[in-house]
């Protein structure tokens, strides 16, 4: 635990320690390639993003992007996806820190699930020197595409195979569970190397999420349910080129 | 610029090699239960494998009650090789219901899978050799 305190106190250092030479210029226009990996799972992600640097230094800044993920694992499991059944509330923003319900969770194992989600994205970023900057981006609103693929819904400790889940089509973000679709976000720290290119670390937060075709979870309301989610954590790294 | 590509290119291998095969293993298994369970009392159903749509399978399914205990007895099978192969018991031919008995331990000799708790062998008529990962049957016994 030490030394993952001296590890990152030495990139705070290291960052903050380099000097601002110049202001920034007002836009920040890149293109971004990224990959990320998992257990047994993985992304890619190609991304678009105009960026506004707004203060007097410049140092922060805010935009809109379009990104393209493409996600696929083995054997995931996705969970019931609807915020009413996963979460103890449904408030937007409140639901991020809600308690689990996780006595309305099911589990839908899909086999080889691969989502393509193409978003809008919101992007924020704060500009440590003239080469370091971390930022976050989330995705907003869009639309999924992907491979069917068979699963395995296990409700009770009873198993039936579902034959054809299917690739939620509409992504939105609403905070929480209460998200519709397959939506992309990352934590990243940014180093600009020569010339127009960057290099990144990232951490990220994926959605994906299948609808089952055949078969449905019963809640204990009584309502059906066929809409199910994965939650993805995983690492990887970036590479951008600024226009 | 040629170290950027060679790190991007380093980042798909690694995405893409990342994916598991789950193959089964194919080394001789020679599981066996005690002579004195294997009477005709203990015995309680029992179906020879025939092939599936997408492989082939030989041998013997028994069901077995030894102390209050079902199990699963697959008894001189050869299954051809396949992804994640598990082991069903099944209410279909096709399985929609079906209890997961756990991944085919190898793909040749005897094997033993227990069953959890009583199911109802009369709906639960099959055993079944699946692919999981592809939905695809390799095997089935009828079990009466």
């Amino acid at each position: 635990m030490k030394k993952c305190f001296l590890v990152i106190a030495f990139v705070v250092v290291a960052v903050l320690g380099y000097g601002q030479q110049q202001p920034l210029p007002r836009l920040n226009k890149f293109v971004d390639f990224a990959a990320t990996v998992g257990s047994s799972e993985g992304s890619v992600a190609g991304s678009f993003v105009y960026n506004w640097r707004i203060g007097k230094k410049r140092k922060w800044e805010a935009g809109l992007g379009i990104r393209a993920t493409s996600y696929a694992g083995t054997k995931k499991d996705f969970t019931t996806a609807p915020g009413r059944l996963a979460r103890s509330t449904t408030t937007p923003f409140v639901i991020v820190f809600a308690g689990q319900k996780t006595e309305n969770w099911d589990t839908l194992t899909v086999q080889r699930p691969f989502v393509t989600a193409v978003n809008l994205s919101a992007n924020f970023g704060y500009n440590f020197s003239q080469r370091w900057s971390a930022g976050f981006n989330i995705d907003l609103l869009g639309f999924s595409f992907g491979r069917k693929s068979s699963a395995v819904l296990t409700s009770n400790g009873i198993t039936t195979t579902e034959p054809a889940a299917k690739v939620r089509a509409f992504n939105v973000l609403l905070t929480g569970d209460n998200d519709y679709g397959s939506l992309n976000s990352e934590f990243f720290l940014k180093y600009k190397l020569a010339g127009h290119w960057s290099v990144r670390a990232i951490y990220q937060f994926y959605f994906a999420e299948y609808n089952t075709t055949s078969i449905k979870q019963t809640a204990p309301d009584g309502t059906m349910v066929d809409r199910f989610r994965n939650k993805v954590n995983s690492v990887g790294a970036g590479i951008s080129y600024q226009f | 610029m040629k170290t950027v590509l060679f790190l991007v290119a380093v980042l798909v291998v690694l995405v893409v090699s990342c994916t598991k095969q789950n193959s089964t293993p194919v080394e001789m298994l020679n599981e066996m239960l005690p002579p004195d369970s294997t009477g005709t009392d203990n015995l309680k159903f029992a179906g020879n494998f025939s092939n599936g749509p997408f492989g082939s399978a030989t041998g013997t399914a028994k069901v077995y009650l030894q102390n209050n205990q079902y199990l699963l007895a697959l008894t001189d099978i050869a299954v051809s090789n396949g992804p994640d192969l598990h082991v069903y018991l099944s209410r279909e031919l096709q399985p929609i219901h079906f209890i997961d008995l756990g991944k085919l331990k190898s793909t040749k000799g005897n094997q033993l899978y227990e069953i959890t708790g009583s199911p109802d062998f009369l709906q639960y008529s099959f055993a079944l050799i699946h692919c999981q990962q592809y939905n695809h049957l390799f095997g089935s016994a009828a079990l009466k």
